[in-house]
């Protein structure tokens, strides 16, 4: 089932979403609205929430608290196959144990639109998602052999594979080397300008606010309130990593670096 | 040439027999007496209380008249199979007011201790068992039989070890006679008048005994051929495949509550067989009577010789003969008293 | 060679090596040369020959060897597609039913109907394996959700618990009923029959057809359970379907035969090795390359000694060493979880 995608859409819509883990509340009351085809960035210390809160908009978790929308319907309303033809979800940590080959992985992305088996047409699309990455070299290598950032890419390519029309990334160059980090924002920022939306949590403040568009910050399970989301303040910053910050300008964009001789006791 | 064969192996039980007979009353003391895995038993005197944990000794028991003696039993002795005979012959079985300490397989040292015995009787192969009793003090004799010439063994060293060698004669010279008898029935029996005859235990179709065995000592007494007798196994399980090229013409049936000879006459490869052809499968009808490890194995050849030579052993009237064996056995009034399942 | 011929000429197999059994076997009266004419009989080229030799020969071909050849290859196929779908199921290489209690709990209904008179081996076997998998299962769900470790422990449990009440029925039995016990648990295809064969082949072919179903659902659980749930598949019902078709399939099998070791465990390695670990060809060359090898090894028990020793022990004697040369040379690639 298509959705027509709007304009000025919302892709993602969450309104008033509380989250417990038995006693301890990990998320409260989350009010965002996340626009479609842009590069939204969600950042925050680790156990502020964020993972959960992927997990929440990919249907992993429910919550009887609040709403989740995708494209203006609930997500309480799709199927497991029907969701996963519209949101790709790249969890955190992959850990491969069988030898196939790379067109093999990318070719499960089908799994949504695939009664058992997968057709011809599914394995075109999965080569074609190779060709989308750059990585058609690679199809026939073992997967288990490659490097994490080939990988990575690979993981992409099923998400691709998909046809998805929102992508969550949950930390998706916090493993990779240097290069492969540039690699995968810049296949990022190309698949937003193909009006995917993107949300991804990094662990870079900097990257973030060289390749996001829109930036959340978590804290402490609440999203920070109060500036435009379009910027990344470095106060925000500050308040989200509970350290004083260096601003250097570059390119009409701000980056930061921690200040020298860190006091710990800069907590808000 | 194989008629030679058996004709030769019962003169030779025959020989056994009487030189066991001739030498046991003067020269053996309860004392002396060795059990089948070549120990003294060290009896000062005949044994008073004994605690028998084989059935099929205890049915030896009872046919030397030392019954009294027993103070306990196997356990496997109040099953519905065999439990009938003994209640028969003696109300403390009947009521089952004798203890049960043990069988084959577990044994309660302390049980056994508590019932201050000066003989216990045990499998051989109970050997950590054999070894507590014997390190408590308790004398023990232990039993393995492979062959009849070991059953014949067991009944002499009771008649020793009871003080009843004169009944022991009494039933080794019955013995002795009605194997003579076989043999000499049996003389110009040449290989083609004997049948081959598959021999088939309970556990399992083609589960058989090769040789040398009792099984197949058993089918050669009656006049027959193991089919399986070139395989140099006691207890062996064969391929169905050896069945069709043996071709045997008689098949003998282990008692098997799984399975009878008209269902076995059906089952497909063994329609095909002589055996079942010409109607010639066999069920050995009682795990008491046919006891290959008793005396009364002398009966288990009897029917057999019967199925294998109907022209030379025709069917008796099977209950005075059996009502004999038991009387012959277990004495004029136990073998009276033994229900005949008719 | 190319995978796909590898491919083709795995899947082709059994019918050389089925063909080939026939002519296999103790009775020197079966000469080759019968077994062609039997053949030739068979498909219309000669007419009947009614002499008693010629009857034999079509006895033992086609209710001795024939059923037994069959049923091995439908044993060695089963247990084989079942071990593929578990390592799967469970991402781990190193997994066979044997994990789940499948062999402890059809052990225990198989002794336990030996020592009664009135229980009927095949199905008590069947129940109890059926019994001890989806107890460990239900064990270990919680809130509808299965973790693979959790899935393991309990089955470490229900073995065990499966094992004590083994125990127990051999405690209580005479030698010769033991015996029988043991023979059973060590692995036997010598009474295979075309009864047999009726009992029990629908049920693998149930186990076998639905796994076939559901061969590439396998690679997507294989990647992990978020990844699965993220394209769209939910984990725990694709397991459930998984345990369900394999258990049944696995459960037949040794009920049939006994129980057979390492087959479920090798025979996927070995396929994998030889045409890599996609499981939509690697699942039906499980069935027809383990079907073959059980046929094999047990061409090889047939032979080799004059009385019937049990497949089991050939299996676990060939399997071991091979597998721990598979486990020395992990050229695969693959990790363990």
């Amino acid at each position: 089932m298509k959705m027509k995608n709007h304009d000025s859409a919302m892709a993602i819509h969450i309104s008033n979403l509380s989250y417990r883990y038995g006693n301890q509340a990990v998320l409260e009351h989350i009010d965002v609205d996340i626009a479609a085809g842009r590069f939204t960035v969600v950042l925050g210390k680790n156990g502020c929430g964020k993972s959960t809160l992927f997990r929440l908009i990919a249907g992993f978790l429910k919550s009887n608290d609040g709403e989740i929308s995708l494209f203006g319907r609930s997500i309480a309303t799709f199927s497991d196959r029907e969701r996963a033809r519209i949101l790709g979800f790249l969890p955190q940590h992959h850990r491969p144990v069988f030898p196939f080959t790379v067109l093999d992985v990318v070719l499960t992305g089908r799994a949504g639109h695939v009664q058992f088996t997968p057709k011809e047409e599914d394995r075109l699309l999965a080569h074609q998602a190779l060709v989308r990455i750059g990585i058609t070299a690679l199809e026939r290598r073992l997967f288990t052999e490659l490097s994490g950032g080939e990988q990575q890419l690979v993981m992409l390519a099923r998400i691709l594979a998909q046809k998805p029309q929102i992508i969550l990334l949950d930390e998706p160059i916090s493993h990779l080397d240097f290069a492969y980090q540039a690699k995968v924002m810049n296949i990022i920022g190309e698949l937003v300008r193909e009006n995917i939306t993107v949300v991804a949590i990094l662990h870079d403040p900097n990257i973030a606010a060289l390749y996001g568009d829109d930036f959340l910050c978590l804290k402490d399970g609440r999203l920070i309130d109060g500036y435009d989301r379009r910027q990344l303040p470095s106060e925000v910053l500050e308040k989200v990593y509970g350290i004083k910050l260096t601003v250097i300008q570059f390119a009409e964009k701000n980056l930061v670096m921690p200040t020298r001789k860190v006091d710990h006791a800069v907590d808000d | 040439m194989k008629q030679r064969k058996s004709t030769n192996q019962s003169l030779l039980l025959g020989l056994v027999l009487a030189t066991v007979l001739a030498i046991q009353p003067f020269t053996v003391q309860a004392s002396e007496v060795r059990d089948f895995r070549g120990r003294a038993t060290n009896l000062p005197k005949p044994a008073q209380r004994v605690v028998c944990l084989i059935e099929s000794a205890l049915s030896g028991l009872y046919m030397l008249g030392a019954q009294d003696k027993v103070v306990a039993v196997s356990t496997n002795v109040y099953q519905e199979e065999v439990h009938r005979y003994y209640a028969a012959m003696d109300p403390r079985i009947a009521g089952k007011k004798l203890p049960t300490p043990g069988n084959w397989d577990f044994v309660n040292i302390e049980s056994i201790v508590a019932l201050q015995p000066d003989l216990v009787i045990i499998w051989a192969s109970q050997t950590v068992a054999i070894d507590a009793l014997v390190d408590k003090g308790v004398a023990v004799y232990a039993v393995e039989l492979h062959s009849f010439e070991d059953v014949f063994k067991e009944i002499g060293d009771f008649g020793v070890l009871f003080g009843k060698e004169a009944r022991a004669g009494e039933l080794l010279g019955y013995a002795a006679k009605e194997l003579a008898a076989l043999a000499e029935s049996r003389t110009g029996l040449t290989v083609g008048d004997r049948p081959g005859v598959y021999f088939m235990w309970a556990q399992g179709a083609m589960e058989t005994s090769g040789a040398p065995s009792t099984v197949n000592d058993l089918i050669e007494l009656a006049g027959g051929r193991n089919v399986a007798g070139h395989m140099r196994q006691e207890h062996l399980v064969i391929n169905p495949e050896h069945i069709l090229t043996w071709q045997p013409q008689v098949i003998i049936m282990w008692r098997n509550p799984k399975l009878s000879p008209k269902e076995l006459a059906t089952m497909p490869v063994w329609q095909s067989l002589p055996a079942a052809k010409t109607g010639r499968i066999h069920e050995l009808p009682s795990v008491f009577y046919c006891d290959l490890w008793t005396l009364k194995f002398l009966h288990a050849i009897k029917l057999i010789a019967t199925w294998c030579q109907p022209d030379k052993f025709p069917l008796s009237d099977s209950s005075g003969s059996k009502r004999h064996l038991l009387k012959t056995l277990y004495g004029a009034e136990l073998g009276e008293r033994i229900p005949l399942d008719e | 060679m190319t995978n796909k011929v590898k491919i083709a000429l795995l899947l082709l197999l059994p019918i050389p090596v089925l063909l080939g059994s026939l002519f296999i076997g103790p009775s020197v009266a079966v000469a080759p040369g019968r077994v062609i004419a039997w053949l030739a009989m068979r498909l219309g080229l000669t007419p009947a020959d009614g002499s008693p030799a010629a009857t034999m020969v079509q006895l033992v071909i086609e209710d001795v060897r024939g059923p037994r050849v069959l049923l091995a290859f439908l044993v060695g196929g089963s247990l084989s597609i079942a071990g593929v779908a578990l390592q799967a199921m469970f991402r781990n290489p190193l997994v066979s039913s044997y994990i789940l209690g499948l062999q402890s709990g059809t052990a225990f209904g198989a002794a336990l109907a030996l020592c009664t008179a009135w229980l009927p081996v095949q199905l008590s076997a069947f129940v109890f394996g059926l019994l001890a998998v989806f107890t460990s299962f239900f064990l270990a769900r919680k809130d509808g959700k299965i973790s693979s470790v959790t899935l393991i422990l309990s089955g470490i449990v229900v073995t065990g618990i499966f094992t004590a009440l083994l125990t127990i029925v051999q405690v209580l039995t005479d030698p010769f009923k033991l015996q029988a016990v043991v023979h059973w648990t060590m692995g036997n295809l010598h009474t295979a029959s075309w009864a047999k064969l009726r009992t029990t082949w629908w049920l693998m072919a149930m186990g076998i057809g639905g796994l076939f179903f559901f061969r590439w659902r396998m690679n997507v659980l294989a990647l992990g359970d978020d990844e699965t749930r993220a394209v769209g598949l939910n984990p725990e019902r694709q397991k459930a379907w998984l345990l369900l078709f394999s258990t049944l399939a696995a459960s037949a099998a040794v009920s049939v035969a006994g129980v057979i070791g390492m087959v479920g465990l090798v025979i996927p390695h070995m396929v994998r090795m030889l045409i890599g670990a996609d499981n939509k060809m690697a699942v039906p060359v499980c069935f027809t390359f383990g079907g073959a090898f059980l046929v094999l090894v047990d061409n090889i028990s047939r032979t080799v000694v004059t009385f019937e020793i049990p497949i089991g022990i050939f299996t676990t004697l060939i399997g071991g060493p091979f597998f721990i040369l598979l486990l020395k040379k992990a050229k695969i690639g693959w990790e363990l979880e």
